[in-house]
């Protein structure tokens, strides 16, 4: 899933400032499960921005909606039905950047603003953590390092093993973290598989991630040509 | 003129190189004067790039003052600052200036440098670039275009046995080879019993081995002992050695340990840095024997 951290607060004060009424507007899928952005964040941060504006003397009408996903048009037109979008000055987004993006592409009348920084793809480790597990690199190398990826849990994105500096099987940028290749090594040392360790990988092909990507199902290639 | 680095290392002569920092900055008069004390002392002298992510200036030009002051320069090059067509064509450019040795390196993180918001590059790896390297020797670039007229290159990479586990950095410096690496220089070596494990392994094959050696500085213990100098772990035991110390009683034990790798007939050199004070080089490899 896509894992984000809310803005600091006094940051996304200057976002909404000069704003009148403004639509705090949540997230209810991967920003909701990294407790970022979903229905508790929403009302969490309404009532941050009231109390601090109160202090202020700053009269802001504030409403909170949280909707399905923001990333996809289906439950954006929704808001419509629950809310006068014509209403507000700002909309204040919880969604990560591709949500607030498809957000202000149907209301493109209206400014909308991101409450939060993007973060990574990545994985639930327990209770309020979560690590980044994959780059997106559009070509993919996980069948040869054991289930885990280089490209991402390497800061340098080695694909072809260890820098010099591992320690205690410990990376040298962060001695907090596991040197990906020693937990590739191991991996594949455990599924009798190192002979894939020896293999030389080739440079990626950096040209598979375009920006800005598309991908079109095979069944809808007739609709879109 | 010296004799070239590749032939040195085909001697059979155990071979004393060092390595140096190019300036930050355009002053070269302190380092052309370093150049004139390392004539004739060392075999090879190594020229860092932007070492430890630390912004200097290009490696290409330190390299052609020192062919020019009659050393063999080894330019280090580090995947961390460029994509494969910059390597590449910063490789060709210093070819064209006379510089065959070249040290292909990953880099160390930026996060250890002066520039730590910079974007670490990594488009490809030392092994992709000791493969290109020998692709541009042998007259094609990385995509497969022939070239006008091919460099002449001699191939190094780098290795730590001290890495902890070995075995992950042995299976990449067997590829390292495989690419095209003809000569490896170490990491500073501390402990003589991993050198020996990795040299048992690394000696299956005709790749020749220069053992880093390191000039500690009793300044920088909290360095050393906060993983600050990647890939460099100093014992406890030594950092309690220098402690107090001054730089004197350091050039001794760098020079002891260059006499007891030399003694040890493991390995076919020695290659000394001593950051901040490469002027005590030819010290060390004279009290160290070599």
């Amino acid at each position: 899933m896509i894992v984000a951290k809310r803005k600091p607060f006094k940051e996304i004060k200057g976002l909404v400032s000069g704003s009148k009424k403004i639509l705090v507007l949540g997230c209810g899928t991967c920003v909701a499960v990294c407790l970022a952005g979903g229905e508790k964040e929403v009302a969490l941060l309404a009532s941050q921005l009231k109390m601090a504006l109160a202090l202020e003397d700053w009269d802001l009408e504030i409403d909170e909606l949280t909707i399905e996903r923001q990333c996809d048009r289906e439950f954006i037109e929704e808001i419509n039905q629950k809310v006068n979008v014509d209403e507000y000055d700002l909309i204040l987004s919880t969604a990560c950047g591709a949500g607030v993006q498809l957000v202000s592409d149907v209301f493109d009348h209206k400014p909308v603003v991101a409450a939060l920084n993007t973060t990574f793809i990545g994985v639930a480790e327990g209770p309020g953590v979560w690590t980044e597990r994959c780059r997106s690199c559009s070509d993919c190398v996980l069948a040869e390092t054991g289930g885990i990826c280089p490209v991402t849990i390497c800061p340098k994105g080695l694909v072809n093993g260890p820098c010099g500096g591992t320690r205690q099987g410990k990376c040298e940028v962060d001695p907090e973290k596991d040197c990906a290749w020693t937990l590739i090594y191991n991996r594949l040392k455990k599924l009798g598989r190192l002979d894939r360790m020896e293999k030389i990988l080739p440079p990626k092909k950096w040209s598979a991630q375009q920006h800005p990507a598309t991908v079109i199902h095979e069944a809808y290639k007739r609709r879109y040509e | 003129m010296a004799i070239s680095f590749e032939k040195a290392l085909t001697s059979g002569k155990f071979l004393a190189t060092a390595s140096v920092d190019p300036p930050k900055g355009t002053a070269l008069e302190g380092l052309g004067q370093l150049l004139e004390r390392l004539k004739g002392v060392v075999d090879g002298l190594g020229v860092s790039d932007n070492h430890q992510g630390i912004m200097c200036m290009s490696p290409w030009a330190v390299c052609k003052l020192a062919l020019e002051a009659g050393l063999e320069p080894i330019m280090h090059m580090t995947c961390r600052d460029r994509n494969r067509l910059a390597l590449q064509s910063d490789l060709l450019a210093a070819a064209s200036l006379g510089i065959k040795n070249l040290l292909c390196v990953s880099g160390d993180h930026v996060r250890f440098g002066d520039h730590v918001d910079a974007k670490p590059v990594h488009d490809i790896d030392s092994v992709h670039l000791l493969a290109a390297a020998k692709g541009l020797a042998e007259g094609k670039d990385m995509a497969g275009n022939a070239l006008e007229a091919a460099p002449t290159l001699f191939l190094g990479a780098v290795a730590n046995p001290e890495a902890d586990p070995l075995e992950p950095q042995l299976m990449k410096v067997d590829k390292k080879i495989r690419a095209g690496a003809s000569f490896l220089i170490t990491h500073p070596v501390f402990n003589m019993e991993n050198l020996k494990r990795f040299m048992e392994q690394v000696k299956k094959s005709p790749v020749k081995v220069l053992v880093g050696i390191r000039l500690l500085d009793p300044e920088e213990i909290a360095t050393y002992r906060n993983g600050g100098c990647p890939g460099l772990f100093v014992p406890e035991m030594v950092l309690e050695e220098i402690q107090g110390a001054g730089i004197e009683k350091c050039t001794e034990m760098a020079a002891a340990a260059v006499k007891e790798i030399k003694g040890a007939n493991l390995c076919d050199g020695v290659h000394v840095v001593a950051p901040g004070h490469e002027e005590r080089i030819p010290e060390i490899l004279k009290a160290g024997g070599v």
